[in-house]
């Protein structure tokens, strides 16, 4: 937001991403952490700095945000933040998202499908269908980019 | 980026790792992190690295934007053709357990396969996005 230089926007988003990589990793999420410093460090990078190749490099000018914006954005922030108040303790046992279905899969994992990481099991088994749906939205997503971006016949 | 010394030995060095690990991801992902998803991107940060350091013509030469969207459907079909073949052996749909003489051989193999599916679409798709990103700029 205060960076003027799109370059350097790219590379303080890609030291993001691996912070955040660093911190699922502590979190015990490393198929989260992978994900995270692969897609969101590796891969988006290097399509930001392709893009970056068809713009300038800054920003020509920066708008003021106008006072309207200001009040809407503290007034959400207040909201959501009156909100968290009412989230369940971060990790904590015996609420009920974490009562029923993940103490099953915990503990089934291992002697129903023979996988010892609960996560691709889940994914891939308990949570198939649902993983069908995320495959193809990335097909499509590829085919749309595809459709976008392609090269025009040189008719013109 | 090829008369780039550094870059260019450091990536020589680099790229087997990058795509054994990922393979590593790919096949490992039942029994440690990771899994068809993580698998792909890796593979094709490894091959785009490829391409960024010895040209787009070379890489192309690899895996040619046709192929490359072959495999991107074949992932999507594969795991389709996993899911119906759990409803011809007597099961619902993308039920593993009838897959393999016994019910965890089965659900192995199932998950197995669809993990292949899933890093084919995946990392075709990085792939081919990259590809036509790099197309545009070639126009101008």
């Amino acid at each position: 937001m205060f960076v003027k230089n799109l370059f350097s926007a790219i590379m303080a988003t890609t030291i993001f991403s691996l912070i955040s990589a660093l911190i699922f990793l502590l979190l015990d999420g490393v198929d989260v952490s992978l994900t995270e410093a692969a897609v969101g460090a590796g891969i988006s990078t290097i399509l930001f700095l392709s893009t970056l190749k068809h713009t300038d490099v800054m920003v020509k000018k920066s708008r003021t945000p106008s006072f309207p914006l200001i009040v809407l954005f503290l007034l959400l922030l207040g909201l959501l933040s009156f909100a968290v108040s009412d989230l369940p303790e971060f990790g904590k046992f015996n609420q009920t998202s974490n009562s029923q279905v993940s103490e099953y899969y915990i503990n089934k994992s291992k002697t129903e499908m023979g996988v010892p990481n609960v996560v691709t099991s889940i994914l891939a088994g308990y949570r198939g269908f649902d993983t069908l749906g995320e495959v193809v939205v990335i097909f499509i997503a590829g085919i749309s980019v595809l459709g976008i971006l392609r090269k025009r016949k040189s008719n013109s | 980026m090829r008369h780039h010394t550094i870059p260019r030995i450091v990536t020589k060095l680099l790229i087997p790792v990058i795509l054994l690990f990922g393979l590593y991801v790919q096949f490992h992902g039942d029994f440690s992190a990771g899994g068809g998803f993580q698998a792909g991107v890796i593979f094709a940060a490894g091959f785009i690295l490829y391409n960024i350091i010895f040209g787009l013509d070379i890489g192309k030469s690899i895996l040619s934007v046709n192929t490359s969207k072959s495999l991107m459907a074949l992932g999507v079909i594969l795991y389709l053709m996993v899911g119906f073949l759990g409803i011809l052996l007597g099961g619902n749909f993308l039920e593993y357990n009838y897959l393999s003489n016994t019910p965890i051989n089965g659900q192995l193999l199932g998950i197995f396969l669809v993990e292949l599916g899933v890093g084919l679409t995946v990392s075709n798709v990085m792939v081919l996005v990259f590809y036509s990103f790099n197309d545009i700029s070639e126009e101008k």
